[in-house]
């Protein structure tokens, strides 16, 4: 009976082993494939998959050597499900930085996460290009963590900025936030810049994930009479609150950030969801010819358009295959390989120098935080996304 | 007086679900004083069953709810007979972490079956009348009286004040199968059964009912009645694994609150837990906020120092609060009366 | 079974004193001992030897070293949760489902001193065990007279009061959703020692345990482990001998959720950020499941469990993600687990009964 038991505790410690020429190149993607961000995750992985199978279909990443000979490698994904929480993403950070092989790690997708194993990636010397993270303080004080995507105080104000500005004819709002880091961040700097442009903030109500009637809320909301309703939060919710504010009888116009691109959003929200306003980092209408074609591949290959999440993982790992691709050198060490790619992508930090992809030019500032990525604004019409009409792309007013 | 009217309505559409989830926590804990964890879990796959019924067998809604109904009630017997009926005599702590797991697996189960992410009631198979029409047009209204004006989908009553025919529906079904219920315990003979079971179960089976069957049945109506309840949050809200956790957890407070083993007290308790929580969202903070002005600390209040969202961040605690006070002050619950063999 | 390693006639004397080491030493166990002990080495000798072939162009897809060994610092912290649990749900038979409460405790009494107030580590840690101490006499004292399921409700409201407490005490954790971010490592004082790597944390919780370890053993076989026994069979014929129940019950209300507080102040520098969702129902969960598997009331199991279950969930992360519409078998696992424990082996996997 003993020895039964101690067999059985050693079985978790026996891995798959594998044996092969290092004839790839690994690169980690962390992110929740699983829990309450599945969604997210999925699309995430899909958009790496896409890009990865892209790579390699053209022959993969190619070295050149001293004597001029060209080697192409494979390039290969890993992924790791960080389930959203802190526990996982740290194992998960750890297994990715102390690997052998793996060269940079795209994720994670939560902020929580992206923060938990930033101190892991630095001290292991490994790049974590977040293509989800939108917590201010992700790339603070590392020099190994970067996003392509803006920041929550970036996109609050924006919208502050938006409604001001093009939405002339709204003169009141009201938030509606999830009681989480990302409702709350997003809330912060909407109402902070609310109060410098003198837009009129009426009332501020918070909502739990773990309740699914926010009739209450709505009630109260409703009592203000506001203009415009910010939804500050994620899709699964919000399709909830604009159901429900529709039943209620509520008129008023939503307002939704890039917490709300999400194909489920359609799905759950049904008719309610025409007419909401959203910002995102990125719009497929408004991509160009390039995510075009990519947005075709893509819904050929997953039967589902890809939304912004997907893009954007999709230019991580094309930022990614890049640095590899100028920078690998296999008599090198994995150490050294690694701050190549670091370098390089630090190095990314004026338009110039930028990385050019589906969802527009990105480059860093010096923390790591990519400048100036514009936002975007589109309009549910039709249980579709669409381009909104007016945009505000012009740096100037958004800065 | 608007607001305080719709919040009303809001918190008795809410109790209504609360009372159909809490009937089976209090009808099993009636008869085997055992917490069914997993009674939660059974609501969640009371909606599952009626969403793949009608998304992917096609059946109409009217016969996918009674289906959903029986294999519920069918999942509340095979719950039991797997899971419970070997247990009967061990400690109640077995079965009690016995029931949390079963809740566990089956959340889980469901999150294979059916994935993750929440799925909506498809719409175009729901009845005209729960249905969603274009909400930014003027309804049509189809009669007036008294000012209260019946349009497609919702009754309005006078001053922006509005329930939805959804919504009605619940808290007439709540009320309807709550009586139907109380009639069917104190005066058939299952009923008459039931409550022996309730009082001892070991004299019950003497005096020759059938104890196990009683169980069965017990938790076959409760399961059915989840069911029921289920497919309504469905239709209202969405579906996913997880629907069943905190609606649950209010559920069973609220059958703490009424007396756990009353079916009354249940229905009275869910009702209370509902309009409590959608009380305490609505009006927590504007208390919160016109005393901290008043006592001249408006200035922390508008810097966020005192959080103005005490109400919507404490609104899931509620559960809790009543939950704990009513078990260390008065166990028995409102309408509970105390049968000797408390805990 | 092997044989004792050291002949009996030697050591007779110190076995008849039942001294609880020598006693118990056989080779496996010496054995074990040395594997944990060394377990950092093993590890990094074995990363040397993959570096070497990974040199030469030949991988072996082994994790690293330093990945197994936060694996098995997660599973230690499990470990030291899992005794203190134990305390309540074994030896004075209480089902607690909130033991979460007091993990949190002393996560936040930690991490929030270590951050906003610059507090060295090891004075906080004797503040967080106080402080999971006392709250574990807060919750413990109105639910003195409550037992069985009632017992089991209050301590599960009680948990998710607390975690709905730091993600909305905002003046309280200053920060959003109950975030400590920065929490600075353990540094030794009057010297220069920082413990930040995984085999730092290692042994630091090693010691940890073997203290927690012996404590709880001294306290099963004293005085005070009986009275929590006789409380647990027959609450009424234990207060008829004479055993003061509401006394004995808040100390082991008080000692388990101290534990608890002890496994929150490691958790903060460790983790370095701590946020509310690490202090979920589910943890809860988790860490009950380790002390039924193992057995109620015994130390051995709570800690086989712990080692169990915490590999198992981590294994089933590598397995499981190469076959995804299953992933979430992963936790339907422990709640079959738990169903079968209770139907099959109430009393737990490797029980023996003491009593």
């Amino acid at each position: 009976m003993r020895n039964w038991l101690i067999g059985l505790l050693l079985v978790p410690f026996v891995f798959v082993l594998s044996c092969d020429s290092g004839n790839q190149v690994r690169v980690a993607v962390a992110g929740p494939f699983t829990g309450n961000a599945a969604a997210f995750g999925e699309m995430i992985k899909r958009g790496a998959e896409l890009k990865a199978k892209e790579i390699n279909e053209a022959g993969g990443i190619k070295e050149i050597n001293e004597n001029g000979e060209i080697r192409a490698r494979q390039l290969t994904l890993v992924f790791g499900d960080d389930v959203g929480t802190e526990k996982e993403a740290k194992a998960v950070a750890t297994r990715f930085a102390t690997d052998r092989r793996i060269l940079a790690v795209v994720g994670h997708f939560n902020s929580s996460c992206s923060l938990a194993g930033k101190s892991i990636y630095k001290e292991n010397g490994i790049v974590e290009l977040s293509p989800g993270s939108t917590n201010v303080d992700v790339c603070q004080g590392s020099d190994w963590t970067f996003r392509n995507l803006y920041r929550d105080d970036f996109q609050g104000a924006f919208i502050a900025r938006y409604i001001k500005n093009i939405l002339t004819e709204y003169k009141t709002v009201s938030v509606l936030f999830d009681n989480d880091d990302y409702g709350r961040g997003l809330k912060d700097a909407f109402t902070a810049e609310a109060r410098r442009i003198e837009l009129e903030v009426v009332s501020e109500k918070a909502y739990d994930r773990d309740t699914t009637d926010y009739t209450a809320q709505l009630t109260s909301i409703n009592a203000d009479n506001p203009d415009i309703i910010f939804v500050s939060g994620l899709y699964g919710q919000a399709a909830l609150i604009v159901k429900q504010a529709r039943n209620l009888g509520i008129t008023a116009q939503f307002f939704g950030a890039d917490g709300i691109d999400s194909p489920e959003f359609l799905k759950n929200a049904g008719a309610a969801a025409n007419g909401t306003l959203l910002t995102t980092p990125f719009t497929f209408g408004a991509g160009g010819e390039e995510a075009a074609k990519v947005a075709e591949a893509f819904e050929a290959e997953y039967g589902v358009p890809p939304d912004t999440w997907a893009a954007l993982t999709y230019d991580a790992m094309g930022m990614i295959a890049e640095a590899i691709e100028k920078t690998y050198n296999s008599k090198a060490t994995l150490a050294e390989n690694r701050k190549a790619i670091r370098d390089h992508l630090a190095g990314l930090d004026t338009p110039e120098e930028g990385y050019t992809g589906i969802t527009g030019l990105t480059y860093f500032d010096t923390n790591g935080d990519t400048v100036n990525k514009p936002a975007y604004v589109k309009i549910v019409k039709d249980g579709n996304y669409t381009t909104a009409e007016k945009q505000m792309l012009d740096i100037a007013s958004q800065n | 007086m608007d607001v305080f009217l719709q919040q009303l309505i809001n918190g008795l559409v809410l109790g209504g679900i609360y009372a159909l989830i809490a009937v089976g926590y209090t009808m099993v804990y009636g008869i085997i004083q055992l917490i069914n964890f997993a009674h939660g879990e059974v609501f969640m796959l009371g909606a599952y069953f009626a969403f793949t019924l009608v998304a992917f067998f096609h059946l109409p809604f009217w016969v996918a709810v009674p289906i959903s109904m029986l294999l519920c009630a069918g999942f509340g017997l095979l719950m039991d007979f797997v899971a419970y009926r070997p247990i009967r005599n061990a400690p109640r702590l077995s079965a009690l972490i016995t029931a949390i797991g079963v809740s566990i697996a089956l959340q889980n189960i469901a999150r294979i079956i059916w994935g993750a992410k929440p799925q909506p009631f498809p719409e175009e198979t729901l009845p005209s009348f729960l249905q969603q029409v274009n909400p930014l047009e003027e309804p049509n209204i189809y009669f007036s009286f008294l000012g209260i004006n019946f349009t497609e989908v919702a009754i309005k009553f006078p001053g922006n004040v509005s329930l939805a025919y959804l919504d009605l529906s619940i808290i007439l079904l709540a009320v309807i199968l709550m009586v139907g219920l109380n009639r069917i315990v104190s005066l058939t003979k299952i009923g008459k059964a039931m409550r022996a079971c309730a009082q001892n179960r070991t004299a019950s089976n003497l005096m020759g009912i059938k104890t196990n069957q009683v169980i069965a049945i017990t938790f076959a109506i409760g399961s059915a009645l989840g069911a029921i309840a289920g497919v309504m949050v469905g239709v209202r809200e969405y579906i996913e694994p997880t629907m069943g956790y905190y609606k649950g957890v209010a559920a069973f407070a609220a059958a703490v609150l009424g007396g756990i083993g009353n079916i009354t007290g249940a229905m009275v308790g869910g009702l209370l837990m509902g309009i409590a929580e959608v009380f305490g969202a609505g009006y927590i903070d504007p208390i919160i906020e016109f005393i901290a002005t008043n006592v001249g600390l408006g200035e922390y209040y508008e810097a966020g120092t005192i959080s103005n969202s005490y109400g919507s961040g404490y609104r899931v605690a509620i559960s809790y609060i009543v939950m704990i006070i009513v078990i260390l002050i008065r166990p028995t619950g409102l309408f509970g009366k105390s049968t000797g063999h408390r805990a | 079974m092997s044989k004792n390693i050291i002949p009996n006639s030697i050591f007779e004397y110190y076995k008849s004193k039942s001294s609880f080491i020598l006693n118990q030493l056989t080779l496996t166990r010496f054995i074990l001992f040395l594997i944990i002990l060394f377990l950092p080495t093993i590890l990094f000798s074995l990363d040397a030897i993959i570096k070497f072939f990974s040199d030469r162009n030949i991988y072996i897809d082994l994790p690293s070293g330093d990945y197994i060994l936060y694996i098995c610092v997660q599973v230690c912290v499990y470990i030291l949760l899992a005794i203190g649990l134990n305390i309540v749900c074994g030896f004075t038979g209480l089902l607690d489902l909130g033991y979460v409460a007091f993990y949190l405790v002393g996560g936040y009494t930690a991490g929030l001193l270590m951050t906003n107030h610059g507090f060295n580590y090891f004075l906080v840690l004797p503040l967080a065990i106080l402080n999971g101490g006392l709250w574990g006499l807060i919750r413990g004292a109105p639910t003195l007279r409550l037992t069985g399921d009632y017992f089991a409700i209050v301590t599960f409201g009680f948990a998710e009061l607390l975690f709905r407490a730091v993600k909305n005490e905002i003046w309280l954790i200053q920060d959003i959703n109950g975030f400590v971010k920065d929490i600075p490592s353990v540094n030794i004082p009057y010297t220069k020692i920082v413990l930040y790597q995984n085999w730092h944390h290692y042994y630091h919780i090693l010691i940890l345990i073997g203290i927690v370890i012996f404590i709880t053993y001294r306290l099963k076989n004293s005085r005070v482990g009986r009275a929590w026994i006789a409380i647990r069979e027959d609450e009424q014929a234990a207060a008829c001998m004479g055993i003061n129940v509401s006394r004995y019950k808040s100390l082991a209300f008080a000692i388990s959720a101290a534990i608890g507080g002890l496994g929150g102040a490691f958790l903060a520098p460790f983790w370095g950020i701590i946020s509310a969702k690490a202090f979920e129902f589910w943890e809860s969960i988790l860490i009950l499941c380790m002390v039924i598997l193992g057995g109620k009331g015994s130390i051995r199991g709570a800690i086989i469990g712990a080692v169990f279950l915490g590999s198992l969930s981590e294994i089933l992360r590598e397995i499981l993600l190469r076959v995804p519409q299953f992933s979430s078998a992963r936790i339907l696992i422990f709640g079959v687990i738990l169903v079968l424990l209770m139907r099959f082996r109430p009393d737990g996997l490797i029980y023996k009964k003491s009593v």
